[in-house]
Parts: structure tokens; C-alpha cells; sequence
């Protein structure tokens, strides 16, 4: 120990530590899991946790939780210090991306044995299936959608029927909710810069915005055509103004709808429960405004999966985790509607009496819209993320004013191809 | 050989623990950070040589690294004067010998202390948001302010706000060169009857001009990384479109949120030859201003 370093020493402290946090579950079996969440999300999580720990003795589950946006961070350094939670919450836009850095593992080897399928429904299992092999279980299914203030749509006379409404019907629905309010409260929020929802407009015009090759094409014209319909919506001064739409992070507390500003705001279907138990007047759902005789925007999305990774060394201990997840009496119960609508039959009419009436809303929502939805797009190619940044980016300076929305769509589009290029 | 060992032997062996952590922590990753300069490296699958894509990409393509080496020098060239002209000012009023200065001292040096925590970073997007304190104060006096952090025209400017305020460390040590002033100097000025602009410019400044020097290197440096108050106020994108996308930011960016470490291994270093080169300018311009005592002309 003579020439012990100062580092060498805090090394020696920091092992002798680890060392001894070790044994403790060295002979047994264990399991980490980690997911993005919120606080009603993460304490329904750790709760599932327990049970499962209560009943299964022999394996040690860790859970570990965070945001969204920092959740991603985290992962992309567990991932490249190849240490991975066992299983890990999985998004739909990064599956692929995931798989094909092979950061994961497929689970057709358990199904069958400790992972039971049988009850699942076809529709939401396909989500999670990259080149023929299952690599994500789908734990909640969702759709976008708009959260309304039910009282003053009503209070302001809106009667179009907000599962059907078009694009004309939502601006006259915003100017008679300003005008009836003398401006008090706004139609809607500004949502240009929701690339869901601009990925929506293509839709309607009848193409996704990745070709099936993972290819950008996006036509100029149709996103300068968005971006133009909300330019004229602000201008006529019937949604909020810039200084909302560009807030940076805008959390759910800051939503127009919760606020009070704006009676619409964009929400994910299973965030319905979220938004009305934040604000006092009812809450309505609606459909993105469709294209009178277009093709169909929306469609039905797995909304979150559960993923096991390359570092997973039980495989076994995770895939009966991943099972009770999704299949379990206490732990579906348990975690109800909160990460969306669940793929197991079963497990729905289990739930269905205890459901709060935000709960039934957004049930009743999830299967009004089933004949008005499209088919699930292919995975997003690498690089989506960033063309998201994008859009964002270049939307802002589109209603700040700085730029027309032709040039704008034009780089958009010039960028986003670049962007996809440069990831493969 | 074996007289130099004999010679130098102990020196080295206590410069040893500083030695193993530099060449192990510091050199190995430096150097290792070169070599992926010029790979692609996705941190899954083994770096890739792609000889000088990054670099070409880097200059020839990448409008955002333009944008970021734009608003880094804005940046750069704004708060660096700024923050020396406060903390040079608040610094001579200190040296006008109040008798409790070193409680001020303390006060004005805790934002610097501060300056680094998340916390500021926070409190400042509260303070220059829509409605934060500082267009509540002034609605007070009829103004309606923008949302300061939100609008690209003005979010660099509340970084530069932020620069001026922490000017704690560089006042220190102008408050020491202040010190060092022979008083002789300014008392002969006194009975001459200098106007106070004269003295500050013919005995102050060109007194203090080596202190000046060491101060503006330092936070020239300090300038071009500033990192994690950008980072904090954009929500780490460099938002709002892309105004507040310090260099610092845009590296981050690429290697942690796309996994492109090799491309933000090539930004690394172009940074270091950026530093580099502007610390090599202050230095090559310093013997037309700065003097030091110890020089014979």
C-alpha cells in the first residue's frame, strides 16, 4: 500500500463498497427494469414490483425510473457501457433503431414457455415485431387525439361532431369559441409544430411521410399547406399566439386546455385521465380534424412496449416479469389504463367496472375511432428523431414570423433527406 | 541514464500519482478522442475509419455547425468584454476601501459560486419567461415585455445577462491587481490634479494590464465551453430554433442524443484549435499592451 494513489485509494473505497453491496443477491437471481415515467406512473410500477417480488422470492427486481427526455440519454450511455437494464420500456419510433444496433434481444424463444401469448390480440402484438422476430411487447395501445374543454364547446355552440369534424369545421369551431369568450379563451393551441399531427396531414393526403423503403417523401407543398392553415388560424388571432407555441418543454400543467387558455390541446389517448384529473371543467376527446374525402390521419398505436436487452443475463426471470406484466390478475389491475389500452382481452373486462369516468371516456374514445383510423405506418427509418428536432425548429421561425412557410417546408424537407442519408 | 535516475528519482516519485492519473485519465482518453475523429462510432458497433468524412461534413455540409460556431462567438465576443467591465468595475469601487469588503467580497463572488448549478440555470428561464419576474417588474413601469428565453432575438441575450452576472472570480482578481497599484502613483496624480479619467486610463489600466490579459484568456476560454446553462435553458436542443445551440450543446447533441461519437470527436477538436488559436492572438498582441513590472525599456 505504499504508493496508493489518491485515486487508487477512492478506487479501493468505491470497490470495497460494491463488494459489499454484492453478496446480498449474488447467489439469487435478479432482474432491473427501467422506464420513463411520471409519478402516477412510477408508483403503479413499483407497486407491480412488489408483487411480483412477493411472488417470486428467488429473483431480485430492481425498477429504475426518469423522463422522457433524460430516459433516452441514460440509455444511449447504459447502452454503449453494455449495462442495460434487463428490460427496458421501449417506444415505438425507436424499435427498430434499437434492433437494428442490436441492443436487443427477441422473446420468440420464450413464448410458449414463460411468456404466454395465447390471449393477446393480433393487432397490438404485430407492433413489436422487426424483421419476423418479436423483440418488444406491447403493454398499452393508443391513438393521438385532442383534449377539448367539453363546457365551452357547449357553452359556445360548437355542435360539429368532433370525431368527424374536417379542417373547415375546427377553425369555424375555434372562431365562434373566441368570439363567444370575447377572446378569454382561444379555439385552440397553435399545434403547428406537432410533427404528429403534420404526419397526420400527409396521411390525408395520402402518403406516410417515410416511404416503406425508410425514404423522406414528404411533399414541400403539403407541409407549407399545414403550416400555411395555422399561419391563417393565428393570424385571425383564434389560437394561442407564439409565445405558447414556441415555450420550450412544454409540460402537461402548461397545456392550453389546462391552463384555460385554449379549449384544444393535442393529447395521446391514454393521457385523457392525466389531463382531466388537472383540470375542473369536463374533458372531451376528439380526433385530429380529418380532410373532407381524405384518406384516414390517425391510427392505433402500440403506445409503450417492454424490451429485453442484450445485457439481460436471466432471460428467464425476465421473461416471467414481462408475463405478469401484461398477463397477471394483481398487476394489470394494478396498473389500469395509465400507459394505455392493454392488448390482453381478458385483462380489459377485468378492468372495465372499476373504470373512473375520465377512464371510460378515453375507452369509449379508443374504440369510436376504430373504424375512422389507417394502418399502422412501418417503424420509423434511424435518424427520426433528429428530423423531428428539425421540424421543430424550423416550424418556430415559421411563426415567429422569420420565414415563409413555402421556404420553410423547403429546407424542412432538404434537411430531413439529409438527415436520413447521413444516419444509415 | 543512471545518474539522471539517481537525480531525479524521488522528484518523479512523488510526481507519480499526477503522472499515472494524466496519462491514464486525461492523455489516454485525448488521445483515444483523435483517433475517433476520424471514424464513424455509433458507441455499439467497433469505430468504423472513415478517414476525413467528419471534417469535410463538419465544413462543407453541416449547417448547424455554422449556426453553433455563430452563436458561440456572439456569445463569446459579448460576454467576455461584459463581464470584464463589471467585474472591473465592481472591483474598483470595492478598492475604494470599504471597511467591511470582505463581506462584500462575499456577496458578489456567490454568484460565480452559484453560477455552475443547475438550480441558476433553472431560476433564470423563470426569471426571463413570459410571465417571470422580469416582465412583471416591467409591467410595473407600462411595458410589456417578450418572452425573453422563447424568442430567438433575445435568448442569447439572457445567456449574456447571466455571463455579466457571475462575475465574481474575474473582480477577485482585478481586486488583487487593484491592490498591487503603488499608491505613490495615484497620490502624485492627486497633487498634479489629474481628472479621476486620466488617472484610470494613464496609471490604472496600463498597471493593471496584465491582469486584464490573464483574466480576458481565461474567460475567453471559459466563454467557448460554457455548457450547462445552455444546455439547462434550451432543454438541451439549443431551442428555440436554434438560438441558444452553443458549440458545447450541439457536441452533446451529437454524441449522446444521435451516437455519433466520432463526428463530436472531430467537434472536440476543432474546438481545441479554436481556443488554441484565439489564446495564441491574445498572447502575440499582449507585448503592444501589456507591460510588466519586472520589464527593462
Amino acid at each position: 500500500m505504499a504508493n496508493l494513489t489518491r485515486r487508487g485509494a477512492m478506487g479501493l473505497i468505491g470497490g470495497a463498497t460494491a463488494a459489499m453491496a454484492l453478496p446480498a443477491y449474488a447467489a439469487n437471481r435478479s432482474i432491473r427494469h427501467f422506464w420513463w415515467g411520471n409519478p402516477e406512473r412510477d408508483k403503479r410500477t413499483f407497486a407491480v414490483i412488489d408483487v411480483f417480488q412477493k411472488n417470486h422470492p428467488d429473483i431480485a427486481v430492481s425498477g429504475e425510473t426518469m423522463g422522457w427526455g433524460d430516459y433516452w440519454t441514460k440509455m444511449a450511455t447504459q447502452t454503449a457501457g453494455r449495462n442495460m437494464a434487463d428490460l427496458i420500456q421501449m417506444d415505438y419510433r425507436f424499435l427498430s433503431e434499437y434492433v437494428l444496433r442490436g441492443a436487443l434481444k427477441p422473446l420468440d424463444p420464450h413464448i410458449g414457455k414463460s411468456l404466454d401469448l395465447s390471449n393477446f390480440d393480433e393487432g397490438p402484438l404485430s407492433g413489436g415485431i422487426v424483421d419476423g422476430q418479436l423483440y418488444a411487447v406491447n403493454i398499452g395501445s393508443n391513438s393521438q387525439g385532442l383534449a377539448t374543454n367539453a363546457r365551452v364547446f357547449e357553452e359556445a355552440g360548437v355542435d360539429a361532431d368532433i370525431l368527424t369534424w374536417d379542417w373547415a369545421a375546427f377553425a369555424d369551431a375555434c372562431d365562434k369559441i373566441t368570439s363567444s369568450t370575447n377572446g378569454a379563451v382561444k379555439g385552440s393551441e397553435d399545434l403547428s409544430l406537432s410533427e404528429a399531427l403534420m404526419e397526420a396531414w400527409l396521411r390525408q393526403n395520402g402518403y406516410h411521410f417515410y416511404s416503406d423503403e425508410g425514404e423522406v417523401q414528404a411533399n414541400p407543398a403539403d407541409i407549407a399547406a399545414f403550416w400555411t392553415y395555422w399561419g391563417e388560424l393565428r393570424d385571425a388571432g383564434i389560437v394561442l399566439g407564439p409565445d405558447n407555441t414556441v415555450r420550450i418543454d412544454k409540460q402537461m400543467g402548461e397545456f392550453g386546455v389546462i391552463t384555460g387558455e385554449a379549449a384544444v390541446s393535442e393529447a395521446w389517448s391514454n393521457q385523457f385521465v392525466a389531463v382531466q384529473s388537472l383540470m375542473p371543467d369536463p374533458v372531451g376527446a376528439a380526433m385530429y380534424p380529418h380532410k373532407a374525402d381524405g384518406a384516414f390521419g390517425q391510427f392505433i398505436k402500440p403506445s409503450q412496449f417492454i424490451s429485453m436487452t442484450r445485457d439481460c443475463e436471466d432471460e428467464e426471470a425476465a421473461a416471467m416479469y414481462i408475463n405478469d406484466f401484461i398477463n397477471g390478475d394483481e398487476a394489470t389491475s394494478i396498473l389500469g389504463l395509465e400507459r394505455g389500452i392493454p392488448g390482453n382481452p381478458n385483462v380489459r373486462a377485468a378492468l372495465e367496472p372499476n373504470f373512473s369516468e375520465a377512464e371510460a371516456l378515453s375507452v369509449a374514445y379508443f374504440s369510436a375511432i376504430q373504424d375512422k383510423v389507417g394502418p399502422l405506418p412501418k417503424p420509423e427509418p434511424k435518424g427520426a428523431g433528429e428530423v423531428r428536432d428539425a421540424f421543430k425548429r424550423i416550424g418556430t421561425d415559421v411563426v415567429l414570423g422569420n420565414m415563409s412557410a413555402d421556404e420553410a417546408a423547403g429546407i424542412f424537407v432538404e434537411d430531413a433527406a439529409a438527415i436520413i442519408e447521413r444516419a444509415k | 541514464m543512471k545518474r539522471f535516475l539517481a537525480r531525479n528519482a524521488p522528484g518523479y516519485t512523488f510526481l507519480a500519482p499526477w503522472l499515472l492519473g494524466f496519462f491514464l485519465l486525461a492523455l489516454g482518453p485525448i488521445l483515444a478522442s483523435l483517433y475517433l475523429s476520424f471514424t464513424r462510432y455509433d458507441m455499439v458497433a467497433a469505430p468504423r475509419w472513415v478517414g476525413m468524412d467528419n471534417y469535410d461534413y463538419m465544413f462543407g455540409r453541416d449547417r448547424r455547425f455554422w449556426k453553433a460556431l455563430e452563436v458561440t462567438f456572439t456569445y463569446v465576443f459579448l460576454s467576455v468584454p461584459a463581464r470584464l467591465a463589471v467585474a472591473l468595475g465592481v472591483a474598483m469601487v470595492l478598492d475604494k476601501g470599504l471597511r467591511t469588503i470582505g463581506i462584500y467580497r462575499a456577496i458578489f463572488y456567490l454568484p460565480s459560486l452559484l453560477g455552475a448549478s443547475i438550480a441558476i440555470a433553472i431560476l433564470w428561464r423563470e426569471l426571463f419567461s413570459l410571465d417571470g419576474v422580469v416582465n412583471q417588474a416591467l409591467a410595473l413601469i407600462g411595458i410589456q415585455g417578450p418572452a425573453w428565453i422563447s424568442d430567438p432575438n433575445t435568448s442569447l441575450y439572457t445567456m449574456v445577462a447571466l455571463a455579466m452576472w457571475q462575475f465574481g472570480s474575474p473582480m477577485l482578481i482585478f481586486l488583487a491587481g487593484l491592490r498591487s497599484i503603488p499608491r505613490d502613483l495615484y497620490e502624485a496624480a492627486e497633487i498634479d490634479g489629474t481628472p479621476a479619467f486620466r488617472v484610470f486610463t494613464r496609471i490604472t489600466l496600463p498597471l493593471l494590464a496584465p491582469v486584464i490579459f490573464f483574466n480576458l484568456v481565461l474567460q475567453t476560454i471559459e466563454a467557448f465551453k460554457t455548457f450547462s446553462a445552455a444546455f439547462i435553458i434550451s432543454n438541451g436542443s439549443g431551442a428555440p430554433a436554434d438560438s441558444l445551440l452553443f458549440y458545447t450543446v450541439y457536441l452533446f447533441n451529437e454524441a449522446f442524443k444521435f451516437f455519433r461519437m466520432g463526428y463530436a470527436s472531430a467537434l472536440a477538436w476543432v474546438l481545441l484549435v479554436i481556443i488554441a488559436v484565439f489564446t495564441a492572438i491574445a498572447f502575440m498582441t499582449s507585448k503592444y499592451w501589456v507591460h510588466y513590472d519586472n520589464e527593462r525599456d
